[in-house]
């Protein structure tokens, strides 16, 4: 009993967030009247930062616990602070904008929340049974939220092409998981990852085929090649706010449950702190390849796209291949890269969906046309998203440029795949074309009637908010990359 | 022993079988409860492929995973139903062919 209870209390911000979501519940029943104003999102955003709080102070000791089957270390942590502030910035997003309507706010907040503790149990999953839960409690929310608007038929199709390639990705996922259980007989990380080692390279085609099956699944979460293709349309179609939740929260997790599935079942941990495929089990040459085809299927078709909605879905897919890149050398520097990489895009990509979805709520559509003049008449939000699109694209000063010079650094000075580097770098001067599009729209290109527009200043704040450390994090970043090595140091 | 062994063989053979079933289905076909009903084929024959292992390896874990694959797999397609019904009541029909409305 005692050993239980320590162990919940281990796991105490998801036990907090869910707490929260009991709260919400009761107090919709007992007071209608609070769902359709700003009530919702302030609960949702004190059990955010309460969670962070908590996190701080369980994650200071690695632990395992509840036998084995949840890890609560450094990478956890790292992962756990990322999604509560996903979270937070999503529901201040969602509540400044028409396409949540008032009357299902509280909805919103609740589904927010749950998506929330799924994801975190995506993070610190160290058995397959829970990171199936974890994936699943992300999925099917995630479904509902993409089908937000009920009475709109592009969210309800949306929904429905997330949910089909979800389940398909998940069955397939289970699949690879049933094989692996059936040829270590074991669901635990440590023991697959033992039994992996103690093959000795003898493991046979059927272990490569789960390492395939499994990745197909997490790359569905990711949005990777070539599990991709649902995601220009469910972004598209998804309201704005929760499209710029689903580009960041859930893959972010997926990347959690990628990476540590890779480096603790497939990969060993070698003495100077790097890691080494499993013996027979090299995947860093596919993992290249994935990368670079993510890569270049992004950015190849967002070049003819004019919805900026999709134009930003692709960059996102794009995005992910700049990450896997990091995960071909398997050395703690491309992990490094990864983690701060993570961190870059959560601000920088919220920020160019936020900037979306105002422009949408104002203008009523989200192609490049509604864009025209916006920068003009309101030079806030033109300037953040200046600032966003260049953070994007890479460009020096900001920090996807950091994000992306540590990537291609760590790729380079590992020597074994100088051709990827080189097609990153490729691939971000094509991403240029697109992204500038959205610029001369915004900037160049005259407004087409003269219209007095005004930023209101709830989301004035939020969008300098994100800007900030975009630009920060571009300039000063030697303390989040400490923190980075620090999250991977500690990983179990 | 070789009882066991063929066993493993055929109930392999099956698995395999309802997957690519379902993969089929799920390609194929045009009206979007038969492909909730594919994703459940192949929901299902994993779970027969866990439940073939756990019997043969001796240990508890893959009847525990079935469970929750069950569990799980109700939870999606009540979320898919209640997709089609909300498609229906705004479009009138089920067949996928009708709803393109999503593409660059």
């Amino acid at each position: 009993m005692g050993e239980t209870l320590h162990n919940v209390m281990l796991l105490a911000p998801e036990v907090c967030i869910t707490l929260f979501l009991c709260l919400l519940f009761i107090v919709d029943g007992l007071f209608p009247s609070l769902r359709s104003n700003r009530f919702p999102m302030i609960l949702t955003v004190v059990a955010c930062i309460a969670s962070m709080i908590l996190t701080a102070k369980v994650g200071k000791t690695p632990a395992a616990f509840f036998g084995g089957i949840v890890v609560n270390d450094g990478f956890t942590t790292f992962f756990r602070y990322l999604f509560f502030f996903t979270a937070a910035v999503s529901s201040y997003v969602a509540f400044g904008s028409t396409e949540v309507e008032a009357k299902s706010r509280i909805e919103f907040s609740l589904l927010l929340l749950c998506v929330t503790v799924g994801m975190s149990l995506m993070a610190s999953a160290s058995n397959l049974l829970v990171l199936y839960m974890g994936i699943e409690m992300v999925s099917i929310i995630s479904f509902v939220m993409a089908g937000f608007r009920r009475d709109n038929l592009r969210s309800n199709e949306a929904s429905f092409k997330y949910l089909v390639f979800g389940g398909v990705a998940s069955a397939l996922m289970i699949y690879g998981f049933s094989l692996i259980y059936g040829l270590t007989g074991s669901l635990n990380y440590s023991q697959i990852g033992a039994s992996l080692i103690a093959a000795q390279g003898n493991v046979g085609l059927i272990t490569w085929l789960a390492l395939v099956l499994i990745y197909s699944g997490l790359a569905y979460k990711i949005s990777a090649f070539p599990m991709h293709f649902w995601a220009p349309d469910v972004y598209e179609g998804a309201p704005t706010p929760i499209t710029a939740f689903f580009s960041v929260g859930p893959k972010a997790a997926g990347f959690a449950a990628l990476l540590r599935i890779l480096l603790t079942v497939f990969a060993v941990k070698t003495g100077d702190g790097n890691w080494k495929a499993v013996e027979g089990l090299s995947f860093t040459a596919i993992i290249a390849v994935i990368s670079a085809a993510t890569m270049i299927v992004g950015n190849l078709s967002a070049l003819g796209q004019t919805n900026v909605k999709r134009i930003l879905a692709y960059s996102s897919i794009a995005h992910v291949g700049y990450m896997l890149m990091g995960l071909v050398t398997l050395d703690r520097s491309g992990i490094t890269a990864i983690i701060f990489y993570l961190i870059a895009y959560c601000a920088m990509n919220i920020g160019a969906f936020w900037v979306v979805g105002v422009v949408s709520n104002i203008r009523g559509r989200e192609d490049l046309e509604a864009f025209r003049g916006i920068g003009w008449s309101m030079p806030v939000l033109g300037t953040c998203m200046a600032i966003f699109i260049f953070s994007l694209t890479g460009i020096p000063m900001f920090s996807g440029f950091i994000g992306k010079f540590l990537i291609f650094g760590s790729v380079i000075k590992s020597g074994g795949f100088l051709w990827l580097a080189l097609l990153g770098v490729l691939n971000s001067v094509v991403s240029l074309y697109y992204y500038v599009k959205i610029l001369k729209s915004m900037w160049l290109d005259k407004p087409a009637t003269e219209e007095s527009l005004r930023l209101p200043f709830y989301h004035a704040v939020g969008l300098v908010g994100l800007a900030i450390p975009t630009i920060v994090l571009g300039l000063y970043f030697t303390p989040i990359l400490e923190f980075a090595e620090k999250t991977l140091a500690t990983l179990l | 022993m070789n009882f066991s062994i063929s066993i493993t063989y055929w109930s392999h053979f099956v698995v395999i079988s309802m997957f690519a079933l379902g993969l089929l289905g799920f390609l194929l076909r045009k009206n979007a409860i038969v492909v909730l009903m594919s994703i459940e084929l192949m929901l299902n024959a994993v779970n027969l492929l866990l439940i073939e292992t756990s019997m043969r390896t001796n240990t508890p874990e893959g009847i525990i995973l079935v469970v929750f694959v069950i569990t799980v797999a109700a939870a999606e397609v009540a979320v898919g139903l209640g997709i089609v019904l909300n498609l229906y009541r705004l479009k009138g029909t089920v067949k996928l062919d009708h709803f393109r409305n999503l593409q660059g």
